[in-house]
């Protein structure tokens, strides 16, 4: 037998006139993500950059990838004088081995962006010396691989990270930034 | 439609655990998402890890905003996760729920390079559960108030508002999120299969790879397309709803299996899927025979 219950709403807190601005707000929120991703250009001359950050969420893999990108450096290693690959996984923690670290990000706004890559430079080179006193680097360069995508229905090996050497010649390799030589010389010969 | 039949529409009271619902996995699948980040605070918004300079009104970067003390970005971190925490079981559901969006907004901003689309979408998300009575029900507010005072009624219903803005958030993003495919390359270049070849790749999405003929990801891919693209049409009419939602369902789970990190955000659009359209039969059964009762009760009325 089926048991009655007393309807009953909850009562809102928020006055009314707030509900009716939330309301006003949220259907112009909406609007804004709709427009956005439909390269409508209203919302960026209304918005103000912080604001239209938050309405830039719908535009998700809309374009095939030509090649599976990996961003990687070679570190100018003091001792040695030459530069040798250096894994900077331990370097950036936060999801250390995808490419939602901070390295991989940074790389994939900004690998045109010079004041960040020297950014990036500076940062590498401090952290990792700090990290291995004994193993000190100069400079950096800041590369790309191309790893080619395997034709539709041969999915290949399994992904996973592997030394740059590793890789056949067919994987492109572009460097987007080296450390000045002068440079190099001046931190390998600084205090360690 | 009419400004009457559109106002109907919007305040149409809903059952309150659609709301419940949203408030219990918002948080939780957003919390999911920044705890690689939470457990890194130093490195997310102190000293200890890599910053972008001020970029002076770049594109890229939004607002720059200069990293704080270790100590300032641990306490940030942990307010996050207490008060994320405290939203999902509806403890303090309203302090809880603008701390945890005030919160989440401002490390969005802060850190260009780990702001994704659940952060981005959190804090608006969050505000609408702020200003919908959102601990009316099923959490530790309502328990208590209840202890207190064990006559007051159990609401069954909340006002149709922040459950419409949700469904609607819904129909905007898959539409919006399929126009943007249809004018990239989705209709033309296989993209699927492209984008499961780098760090995102699971172990099942390489199995699934090994396995499905070619010409699959193609009737997946235009599947996705026609689902995005139509959405509001698809939930807008009763009789695709159901088809609509398994499929969105469907592909939710797909993307949480195949592609790595983005598992928080199909659980995050998942969840908010189903408590939207799902049919909740058991939880919200109470509501429905209640409105039944009422209905009876008119036509008795009526008769009489």
């Amino acid at each position: 037998m089926a048991r009655w219950v007393a309807v009953a709403t909850a009562r809102p807190w928020a006055p009314l006139w707030l509900r009716r601005a939330a309301a006003v707000a949220g259907a112009i929120y909406l609007l804004a993500i709709w427009l956005d991703a439909a390269g409508s250009r209203l919302v960026d001359s209304l918005l103000p950059l912080p604001l239209r950050f938050f309405t830039q969420v719908a535009e998700l893999f809309p374009k095939a990838a030509t090649d599976a990108i990996e961003w990687r450096v070679r570190g100018w290693r003091c001792d040695a004088g030459q530069f040798d690959e250096l894994d900077v996984r331990p370097l950036f923690p936060i999801r250390r081995d995808d490419k939602e670290n901070q390295f991989a990000r940074a790389m994939f706004f900004y690998h045109r962006e010079r004041p960040v890559l020297e950014a990036l430079d500076a940062y590498l080179v401090a952290a990792q010396n700090r990290a291995h006193p004994d193993q000190r680097i100069g400079g950096v360069m800041l590369l790309s691989l191309r790893v080619p995508i395997p034709p539709i229905g041969e999915p290949g090996p399994r992904q996973h990270w592997m030394p740059i050497d590793e890789y056949p010649a067919s994987v492109a390799r572009k460097y987007w930034y080296t450390t000045a030589p002068l440079l190099r010389q001046d931190r390998c010969q600084g205090a360690p | 439609m009419s400004d009457r039949r559109l106002r109907d529409w919007l305040t149409e009271p809903q059952p309150i655990e659609r709301l419940a619902l949203l408030r219990i996995a918002i948080p939780l699948s957003v919390l999911g998402f920044l705890s690689s980040r939470l457990l890194h605070a130093d490195h997310w918004l102190g000293p200890a890890g890599f910053h972008v300079p001020d970029l002076g009104g770049d594109w890229r970067q939004p607002l720059y905003v200069a990293p704080m003390s270790a100590g300032a970005a641990w306490a940030v971190a942990t307010a996050i996760a207490v008060s994320g925490l405290c939203l999902s079981a509806g403890l303090a559901t309203q302090p809880a729920a603008a701390t945890f969006a005030l919160l989440v907004g401002y490390t969005t901003l802060a850190d260009r390079l780990e702001a994704f689309t659940v952060n981005k979408l959190a804090p608006v998300l969050t505000l609408a559960l702020f200003l919908a009575p959102s601990g009316a029900r099923y959490g530790v507010d309502a328990w208590w108030r209840r202890k207190r005072d064990s006559h007051s009624p159990r609401p069954t219903e909340v006002e149709g508002g922040v459950i419409r803005f949700f469904q609607l958030f819904l129909c905007i993003m898959y539409s919006a999120s399929g126009i943007a495919k249809a004018r990239g390359d989705w209709r033309t270049h296989q993209v699927l299969w492209t984008h499961l070849h780098d760090e995102y790749q699971t172990q099942i999405a390489w199995l699934i790879m090994g396995a499905l003929p070619g010409w699959l990801w193609w009737a997946l891919q235009w599947l996705v397309l026609v689902f995005e693209v139509g959405a509001p049409l698809w939930f807008a009419l009763p009789r695709t709803r159901s088809l609509a939602l398994i499929i969105g369902l469907g592909m939710h789970m797909m993307i949480g299996l195949m592609f790595g990190p983005v598992v928080w955000f199909a659980l995050l659009m998942g969840s908010i899927l189903y408590a939207c359209y799902g049919p909740l039969p058991v939880l919200a059964n109470g509501a429905a025979r209640a409105r039944e009762r009422g209905n009876r009760q008119d036509a008795r009325d009526a008769r009489g």
